[in-house]
């Protein structure tokens, strides 16, 4: 897991230094437990039984256990998208499936990986592929993050996509 | 109906495709008071990201931001929150349904900013995949505001030969000065 200290004293990624089939260091976080799952359901009032309930998910939906929430899987990738971009990159977007369940005692490897490089604007686009990894993909996608260029002009904010790129 | 009579007709049905578009009433997602830091902390502590750009104001003056900011994705979950002073969602759905799932008598398309129901007789729903888009950081005190709409309904056969929906949401979220701060397209399937 990531410390408040290493945000802190995040060092910025350079377009520049980063080339297609760059892997960028994974996140790991698990394992799960109940608690875990329980928590984020609270947090954002999400009260569907088959995240907390265990005798309702096995009994009545027939699942093998509570599952971990698709809505904390979709929170984690773009967490994960900025912190590979601080300090002033900019995790522009991020599309991804749900596919496998997680469920309590799973351990996740959330990870990324360049497909393609380009500039638009004198910006710096990284296009990726990106999953959450157990036994299987359980969230498979893509993102596209903009990283600072060395001596190139600074990412806006509010960040303002290209105009080549909005109806990508 | 018999089950193979269902499995071969079109679930999407021209009152299906007749929702295409459909655009919910624009709505604050926020409480009354924006987002607070109570909040933030309990968000980012259940994705386990501590970083001090969610909480610490000196540090959080140094950054590009120049102000504490919260996680894009944080304003997407606010208008599940139910409101002070509002019935209880939770009572009322276990006492229509003891058996509620916990979610769809909680839910309804009654709830403020809510897109009309789909017409179909296909009632589970699953989580399909979404894509999000940010433009600029929450910040303390924001109110958040939300809209939705029907962007797409297709339809798909499953491995066992049932038809069922795939539902595509977009909702765009603003800040008080009308700034798009992300844009959610979420797919559920209907089956």
């Amino acid at each position: 897991m990531t410390t408040a200290q290493e945000l802190r004293e995040k060092k910025q990624l350079y377009f520049d230094d980063v080339a297609v089939g760059h892997q960028f260091p994974p996140l790991v976080i698990g394992p799960l437990t109940p608690t875990h799952l329980f928590r984020w359901s609270a947090a954002i009032e999400n009260w569907h039984r088959i995240h907390y309930d265990q005798s309702f998910a096995i009994y009545h939906e027939g699942l093998p256990n509570i599952l971990g929430q698709g809505s904390w899987k979709q929170s984690i990738l773009p967490r994960y998208l900025k912190d590979l971009c601080l300090p002033d990159g900019w995790p522009w977007k991020v599309t991804f499936q749900h596919r496998a369940m997680i469920v309590p005692g799973d351990t996740l490897t959330v990870w990324a990986t360049v497909t393609k490089k380009y500039e638009e604007e004198g910006l710096g686009f990284l296009d990726l592929d990106v999953g959450i990894r157990h036994y299987a993909e359980t969230c498979p996608g893509r993102a596209t993050i903009v990283l600072p260029i060395r001596n190139g002009k600074a990412i806006p904010y509010p960040f303002v996509p290209p105009k080549n790129l909005v109806s990508q | 109906m018999s089950q193979s009579a269902t499995q071969s007709e079109s679930a999407l049905t021209a009152e299906v495709k007749a929702v295409i578009g459909a655009t919910a009433e624009k709505i604050e997602a926020s409480l009354p008071w924006g987002i607070e830091r109570e909040g933030l902390r309990v968000f980012t502590n259940a994705i386990m990201d501590p970083d001090p750009r969610y909480w610490d104001d000196e540090f959080a003056k140094t950054t590009k931001f120049g102000h504490v900011i919260t996680p894009p994705i944080y304003c997407t979950y606010l208008g599940r929150r139910t409101r002070p002073g509002a019935e209880d969602p939770v009572t009322r759905a276990f006492a229509e349904n003891p058996n509620s799932d916990g979610i769809g008598g909680i839910r309804t398309s009654e709830s403020r900013g809510g897109l009309p129901d789909v017409p179909t007789h296909l009632k589970r729903i699953l989580n399909a995949g979404n894509e999000i888009e940010v433009r600029q950081y929450p910040k303390l005190g924001d109110r958040i505001f939300s809209q939705a709409k029907y962007a797409d309904i297709k339809e798909r056969v499953a491995k066992d030969g049932a038809r069922m929906l795939i539902v595509t949401t977009e909702t765009v979220y603003t800040n008080q000065n009308g700034e798009v701060l992300c844009i959610l397209r979420a797919s559920s399937i209907r089956r």
